[in-house]
């Protein structure tokens, strides 16, 4: 497979394989994640693109039975040796949800979530996240009035980006998005791809998704699995116009997936 | 699909919509039922008590008449007239039966006064000064002849005959003859001078009898002039009340040692007293004064040890002075007569029950020995009967729920002591300390119940394997279906002793046991980074803490004993009795606390375990990949969002705990006592229905009481439940979206 040179690599995977339990589902990935620039995940369903999301904030040992083979350097450290803390780690890598999941809360605490367990407890600098926070995720305007509501009263396209502030409150240098469009409306979907559009000028975003469209417009680099191989990964203006691979031209061609 | 197969489906939907509203509705249809009929025979005990007119006639010879009375069947009546004529007479329509005259042991015909006390007994003072006492038995005769017709047959018996005195002719006489015989003879002469006289007969071990007599004058330390008398029914105490408001008491047990115990200023303003007599039982006396009050007083220690006469109750204020004072000799109540008639107080519960008030005013009347009908003579001539109903004088909000001071007590107390041997006993039906026992004990029962279910739920839902969770919780759900009689027998049989033994070592390991925990903790912290611990770490910590636990128990109970000796003078118990003035019953909260905890337990793990589980993973997961630690994540978003689950469970493991009966019937000793104590027991209401109601005469006050403290319980858990649910209801609106 043809490599393309990444300059400063943000996250680099090496012969990741994952299993479950005993079957495999990822064989071998080796892939580099540029600084500052949105890499979206394509492939269809089952290829293995969230699992792969989630191995680069740990997510997956909540799985019992799950078990990682390989390496994932993030800044030049290796995320699974043992010395790493998963909860720095989380930290430095935010997530954003397939299906929105603020919590039961307000919505300034929702928002402040991720420093409060950090202990963070200085009102003024708190206020000051929580507006940054939120006209990041280009709510503010929208909520800045009822901050102390219940995050539960706000529509499905609100609660999305209330968790992309929640994510982006706790300032990580990584944004894990996992298909975070797929339970949205067209007019939501795209306040929240010309969010991701702000974004990329502060964080690295790998976004998984389903829609190639979606992927076409957002992504600089695009990474196409399949079946836990990683068949293709490119600038996504080539692969989209121009795949070096007859399985990733069938795929965005819509002619399986 | 076609037409037949739809319309089927119909009809079976509207058969289950049918079928389940029917079901529902019966269901709370037989639970307002069942509220109603408990609450239907616990009712009459506030119901109004009720008097009927039930025969009038006149008597001819009114003016001579010194007594009426009349037989408890309500058919004979009776008068005494002045020359010791005892004319029987039909009540219903006042035909005379027949006579039978009575005269002194001197012969003598002419009767200067008569006092009825006891059953039908009378004290008749002849003109001569000597007396005899008289009594008038009634008893019903089946003729075996005639049908087995039933008719009341009466016959008069002297029990007693007491000589003129030499001082002459008593201003006032009372006498009585006790159950073994003893004759006493009080009289009062001019100048407050008051002459007792006892005659007993003792029968000493050969068969021989032997008379003893004493005879003595008593001190009379009075301003005023003796202007009440009263003597208790065995004729062991005397009372005098002066014109210028003084009580004085003297005690007549001792033929030795007569004397005069007390004599005081009852009342402050001077006032005179006018009417005194004894209520049922012989401890308290009535006391009725010129302004019309009646109170009741008996002796209570004061800060010196003496027992001195103290004004308890307050009863009816009549208008214009008491004219005498009578009692009841089925119950604690006390009859006084004023110008406005006759009026009824229950002396406990300080109710005014009744008032008669005929037209013309009252002479003298006679309450039947049942107590369910008075006769009275009225100053025309007019012989009344009235029919009394009067359920439960005992019974009103004060002594249900308030301190009511009682006979022997030294301050008003809540007491629930529903019965005795002896029938003048006052019963102490005070639902106050049952409550409190019901809520006391289900305090502590949460109070260790509660943490433990919750934590084990949050570690099997949150903490442990899947697999391991598999084996927990349906092993805890297996607890709940244990008899409680079982839990009840062990926690009284084996627990309670063990506790009791190992006192010392049980609070030594309640201090150890955490401290282990935390020293186990920070050495785990140590530890955990090497290799082979890591595969323990995840879902299996409790292996490690076993062994802990275990240990920790087992230094305890070594050092127990060791400890007891050492800072307790060797014993717990004693220490804590004498130091610290904490009684210790063998069978106390803390048996309680394990017992209903074990019971309760299940309820709560079981459902406090599943709202656990069933908050939505990707809150969980948002909280994570936000970098919060495991124990964060719980803290901060799973427990707010089941906590109406968590609280439901609760709740409905308070209204279990509340409604608990055999564990606490046989392992609270069932003490009814007050006392926040952790080392005393308590008396719950559900285990006082089931100890007391198979005890309890149908439709009595006792019943009736029962069954009210059945509809407080039923209250009470209906009252949790709806703050229960209201709660979790906003709870849910809170953080529930699921």
């Amino acid at each position: 497979m043809k490599q393309i040179q990444i300059d400063n690599p943000i996250i680099e995977v090496e012969d990741l394989r994952f299993y479950y339990g005993e079957s495999r589902a990822i064989h071998g990935v080796d892939l580099k994640f540029p600084e500052k620039q949105v890499t979206a995940l394509i492939g269809p369903s089952g290829c293995g693109k969230s699992t792969l999301l989630r191995c680069f904030n740990r997510m997956n040992d909540l799985i019992d039975i799950s078990r990682v083979e390989g390496k994932v350097i993030l800044d030049g450290e290796s995320i699974y040796d043992k010395s790493t803390d998963v909860i720095e780690l989380r930290r430095k890598v935010g997530m954003v949800f397939q299906k929105s999941n603020p919590f039961p809360k307000s919505i300034y605490e929702n928002v402040i979530y991720g420093l409060r367990i950090a202990g963070e407890k200085d009102k003024a600098f708190l206020d000051e996240r929580v507006e940054n926070s939120l006209k990041g995720a280009a709510l503010w305007d929208e909520v800045k009035d009822r901050l102390q509501d219940s995050a539960l009263g706000l529509s499905g396209g609100q609660m999305q980006r209330l968790c992309i502030a929640r994510a982006i409150a706790v300032n990580p240098s990584v944004i894990l998005m996992d298909e975070p469009c797929s339970a949205l409306d067209p007019k939501s979907t795209a306040r929240v791809e010309e969010l991701i559009g702000e974004l990329r000028k502060d964080f690295t975003i790998i976004i998984v998704t389903h829609n190639m469209q979606q992927a076409a417009r957002v992504s600089d680099f695009t990474a196409f699995l399949f079946e836990g191989d990683l068949i293709e990964f490119g600038v996504t203006k080539q692969l989209f116009v121009k795949p070096a691979k007859k399985q990733t031209e069938d795929y965005i061609t819509g002619r399986f997936g | 699909m076609n037409q037949a197969f739809r319309k089927k489906i119909k009809r079976n939907d509207q058969l289950a919509k049918w079928i389940i509203t029917v079901g529902g509705m019966a269901i709370i249809f037989s639970v307002i039922l069942i509220l109603v009929l408990i609450a239907k025979v616990s009712l009459p005990l506030f119901l109004p008590p009720d008097s009927e007119l039930y025969a009038s006639n006149r008597l001819d010879n009114a003016a001579e008449v010194s007594a009426v009375a009349m037989d408890e069947y309500l058919e004979t009546g009776y008068s005494i007239d002045a020359s010791g004529l005892v004319s029987f007479f039909n009540i219903k329509d006042g035909s005379p039966l027949d006579h039978e005259q009575l005269s002194s042991d001197t012969g003598r015909q002419a009767l200067v006064s008569v006092e009825t006390f006891g059953r039908l007994q009378h004290a008749l003072l002849w003109d001569d000064g000597s007396l005899t006492i008289e009594q008038v038995k009634f008893s019903p005769f089946f003729d075996e002849q005639n049908n087995n017709k039933r008719s009341i047959v009466h016959r008069i018996e002297q029990q007693a005959v007491f000589d003129s005195p030499t001082q002459g002719m008593p201003l006032r006489t009372l006498a009585r003859i006790d159950e073994e015989g003893q004759q006493t003879r009080v009289d009062l002469f001019s100048a407050n001078s008051l002459h007792v006289k006892i005659l007993a007969v003792t029968e000493s071990m050969f068969g021989d009898e032997e008379i003893s007599e004493a005879e003595e004058q008593l001190e009379v330390i009075f301003k005023g002039d003796i202007s009440a008398l009263a003597i208790s029914d065995d004729g062991k105490q005397l009372f005098a009340g002066s014109d210028q408001g003084e009580l004085a008491r003297w005690d007549l047990s001792d033929m030795d040692e007569i004397g005069l115990v007390e004599s005081f200023q009852a009342f402050g303003d001077g006032r005179s007293i006018t009417a005194l007599n004894m209520v049922l039982g012989d401890i308290s006396l009535a006391v009725g004064d010129e302004t019309g009050q009646v109170t009741s007083w008996f002796p209570v220690r004061d800060e010196t040890g003496n027992r001195t006469l103290t004004r308890i109750h307050d009863l009816s204020l009549h208008e214009g002075a008491v004219r005498s004072l009578a009692r009841s000799s089925q119950d604690k109540t006390v009859i006084s007569l004023g110008s406005q008639g006759l009026n009824f107080d229950h002396m406990t519960s300080e109710r005014e029950l009744l008032t008669l008030n005929p037209q013309d005013d009252i002479r003298i009347y006679q309450l039947t020995t049942r107590g369910d009908a008075i006769i009275a003579l009225s100053d025309k001539g007019e012989l009344l009967s009235w029919k009394l109903d009067i359920p439960h004088p005992e019974i009103n909000f004060g002594t249900l729920f308030g301190k009511v001071w009682y006979e022997g007590y030294d301050k008003p107390v809540y007491a629930w002591q529903s019965s005795s041997a002896s029938d003048d006993y006052e019963p102490k039906l005070s639902l106050s300390p049952l409550i409190f026992g019901t809520l006391k004990g289900t305090f502590y029962a949460m109070l260790f119940a509660v943490p433990l279910a919750i934590f084990g739920a949050i570690y099997t839902s949150q903490f442990a394997r899947p697999r391991l969770r598999g084996i927990v919780k349906p092993t805890v759900e297996v607890m709940a279906a244990i008899p409680t009689v079982i839990i009840g027998f062990l926690a009284a049989l084996w627990l309670a002793p063990l506790v009791e033994r190992t006192l010392g070592s049980m609070f030594l390991s309640m201090i150890l046991i955490p401290a282990a925990l935390m020293v186990s903790i920070l050495i785990w912290q140590a530890a955990r980074k090497l290799e082979p611990l890591k595969r323990v770490e995840r879902g299996f910590e409790f292996l490690a803490v076993v062994p802990v636990i275990i240990m920790a128990v087992a230094v305890a109970s070594m050092l127990g004993p060791g400890m007891e000796n050492l800072f307790f003078d060797g014993n717990l118990k004693q220490w804590l009795f004498s130091e610290m003035g904490v009684r210790y019953d063998p069978r106390n909260c803390i048996i309680i606390a394990f017992a209903m905890g074990f019971a309760v337990i299940p309820i709560i793990f079981t459902i406090a375990e599943d709202s656990l589980s069933n908050v939505p993973p990707n809150l969980k997961a948002a909280s994570l990949a936000l970098g919060a630690s495991r124990w964060q994540t719980v803290w901060r978003v799973i427990l707010p969002s089941a906590s109406p689950g968590i609280f439901a469970g609760t709740m409905i493991g308070f209204g279990r705990a509340v409604g608990e009966t055999m564990i606490v019937l046989m392992a609270t000793g069932n003490t009814a006592i007050m006392d926040l104590s952790i080392f005393n027991g308590m008396r719950p209401l559900s285990a006082n229905i089931a100890v007391e109601i198979p005890e309890a005469p149908v439709d009595g006050s006792l019943y009736r009481t029962l069954f009210l403290s059945a509809v407080i319980l039923f209250i009470m858990t209906f009252i949790v439940n709806t703050v229960a649910e209201i709660v979790r209801q906003r709870l849910r609106a809170k953080y529930g979206r699921f």
